[in-house]
């Protein structure tokens, strides 16, 4: 009963919360702030006429691709198997590097912005200062004139840990006679992964893609923290347009009509979620 | 049925003959690259935070130093923020801790009607992000007078890790044999009391991981911080490094040194924690998205 009351409050309130006033001009400060109206469904013919919006809806999904498609996915099931291989061969440099991608995954998201901050620096960064510097190249304006690929490869640094373990799990449940008959078959390795180690992990791939997916959609502290959506509006994801229209702009209203699309959004990934381990289980 | 270590043997003599030259090279190179990238940015923290004038790149301090520390508590009242972020977080786990052993104990054995459309329920509210929930929240916290306020605080952060806490600790005792309870009602124990003080004891594996996973996560959380809190007496460890990082931009330097030594303060005891149960925390964590 506590758990249902706490979850009714601050999951299922919020979004009974955003729905309403984002039918309404709810403001924080102003004379809309004391009597809000009711618009009805004004700011959503307002966010769809928004040029900015679907800037930032298109910034979301060049991100989510990068970040956690590409980056996360991709990086984690590589390092998975070279880990996995590794653990066979008893290198315990796989052992360190499973330690590494580990503890930047549990460190705190402010300190993964703070210390991306820091290496980006155009003066004094270490990338700059002490990476290019010592190869001779002049220094690159990271965070200017790349900021996007800059955000998702702090991203990627940050989150990668978490596909590597699941990965690692689903691996280490591959019956192991699999690829003993395999191998009396004549296949080479190659064809042995391709055949029998990427089959068995196409499930919990599915459910891990769709995980960082919704997980990757919400990101905000990562990129506050290095460009705060800049400069322009070139790194701005749904989660800081919806903060800096409610807190920067006071318009609650119109912000709670972003977090409205963003929990639809979500919720359509988190359906396709259920029904696939539905499906395995 | 094979043990791990006899399907690890079994695969080990699957794998053909010893590694080739190339391929160790290959792969420790790799390694090697990987575990640059992961750690180089930490290797930063640690050197800035005992470097009495740090800068934004690594190098080994020039005059090596504990004045930072030091100084993050004379002039930047850390120890404040210090004991403000040990209670909200110590709060929200023991709260955590009574609510989910509750909540996980009930889905576990009762027999409750829509039995797994409550559990589907949970799930979807975990895949809530909480940068989409952060708008309505903080005028729903408004409106209930919950900013400011340390209860406000703790119970939005026990909220936002239950659904999570919950499938896992379900699973905890699902695993957990219904003849122990029994035998307890038998000997005229109360519900309540058989789940305290017999199915607890041995769900206790679980009970740790809820408790460490909660206090961790109401630790390093800093969203809800951001949004809830503006007076400096309620200020928590996330909040005093944000403000330090964000107040000394622009015009003035930012003292990376202050800043580090905040930063280690703040990211050490996570990883302290998390790094010695990494075994109970990772297979908590694989078990939670596999138990679908």
């Amino acid at each position: 009963m506590p758990a249902a009351a706490l979850l009714a409050l601050f999951f299922v309130g919020p979004a009974l919360w955003a729905l309403y006033s984002s039918l309404t001009n709810l403001a924080l400060v102003g004379i809309d702030a004391a009597n809000p109206r009711f618009v009805g469904i004004d700011n959503y013919t307002r966010l769809l006429a928004d040029p900015d919006f679907w800037t930032v809806i298109r910034n979301s999904v060049v991100f989510v691709v990068g970040s956690a498609v590409i980056g996360q996915f991709g990086l984690g099931l590589a390092l998975a198997l070279l880990i996995d291989h590794a653990e066979h061969r008893r290198w315990w440099l796989g052992t360190l590097a499973y330690g590494a991608v580990l503890l930047a995954w549990v460190n705190p998201t402010l300190i993964a912005g703070f210390l991306w901050v820091a290496m980006y620096d155009f003066f004094f960064g270490s990338l700059n200062h002490v990476f290019l510097s010592s190869l001779g190249a002049s220094p690159v304006d990271w965070l200017g004139s790349f900021p996007m690929p800059a955000v998702i490869v702090a991203n990627i640094w940050r989150g990668t840990a978490f596909t590597m373990i699941i990965f690692l799990g689903a691996l280490k449940t591959i019956p192991p006679d699999i690829y003993e008959a395999a191998r009396i078959d004549g296949a080479n390795a190659w064809r042995r992964f391709w055949d029998h180690t990427l089959p068995s992990l196409r499930p919990i791939a599915a459910l891990a893609l769709l995980s960082i997916t919704m997980s990757t959609f919400g990101t905000f502290i990562v990129i506050q923290t290095l460009t705060n959506g800049g400069p322009g509006i070139n790194t701005e994801v749904i989660a800081l347009y919806a903060f800096h229209t409610a807190f920067k702009s006071f318009s609650i209203g119109y912000g709670s009509a972003i977090a409205v699309v963003m929990l639809a959004l979500n919720f359509a990934f988190a359906i396709l979620y259920l029904r696939w381990s539905r499906a395995r289980a | 049925m094979t043990t791990r270590a006899e399907s690890r043997a079994a695969r080990s003599t699957a794998a053909p003959r010893g590694a080739s030259w190339v391929e160790t090279i290959a792969a420790h190179l790799v390694f090697g690259v990987v575990v640059l990238f992961f750690l180089v940015p930490f290797l930063w923290l640690f050197t800035s935070a005992f470097d009495a004038d740090a800068v934004a790149y690594i190098r080994v301090p020039a005059k090596p130093t504990l004045d930072n520390f030091v100084r993050i508590f004379t002039e930047h009242d850390f120890g404040r923020a210090l004991v403000n972020s040990v209670f909200v977080a110590g709060s929200t786990m023991v709260l955590d801790v009574v609510a989910v052993s509750l909540a996980g104990y009930s889905l576990s054995r009762l027999d409750l009607r829509f039995k797994s459309w409550i559990m589907y329920a949970v799930l979807l509210l975990q895949t809530m992000p909480l940068s989409a929930t952060m708008v309505p929240i903080y005028g729903l916290a408004r409106a209930l007078g919950l900013r400011n306020s340390y209860v406000g605080l703790i119970l939005i952060h026990a909220a936002i890790e239950l659904p999570f806490l919950i499938w896992l600790m379900k699973n905890f005792f699902d695993n957990v044999p219904r003849y122990l309870e029994e035998a307890a009602w038998l000997d005229g124990r109360s519900k309540l009391r058989a789940l305290v003080e017999v199915v607890l004891p041995v769900a206790r594996n679980g009970i740790g991981v809820v408790a460490g996973l909660s206090f961790l996560a109401a630790w390093a959380e800093v969203l809800m911080m951001i949004i809830l809190i503006d007076s400096q007496d309620l200020k928590t460890v996330p909040l005093a490094f944000y403000e330090t990082l964000r107040t000394q931009g622009g015009y003035t330097e930012v003292q990376y040194g202050l800043v580090a030594a905040m930063g280690v303060l703040y990211a050490v005891p996570v990883m302290a924690i998390f790094l010695a149960t990494r075994r109970m925390m990772v297979r908590g964590l694989v078990a939670s998205s596999r138990g679908l």
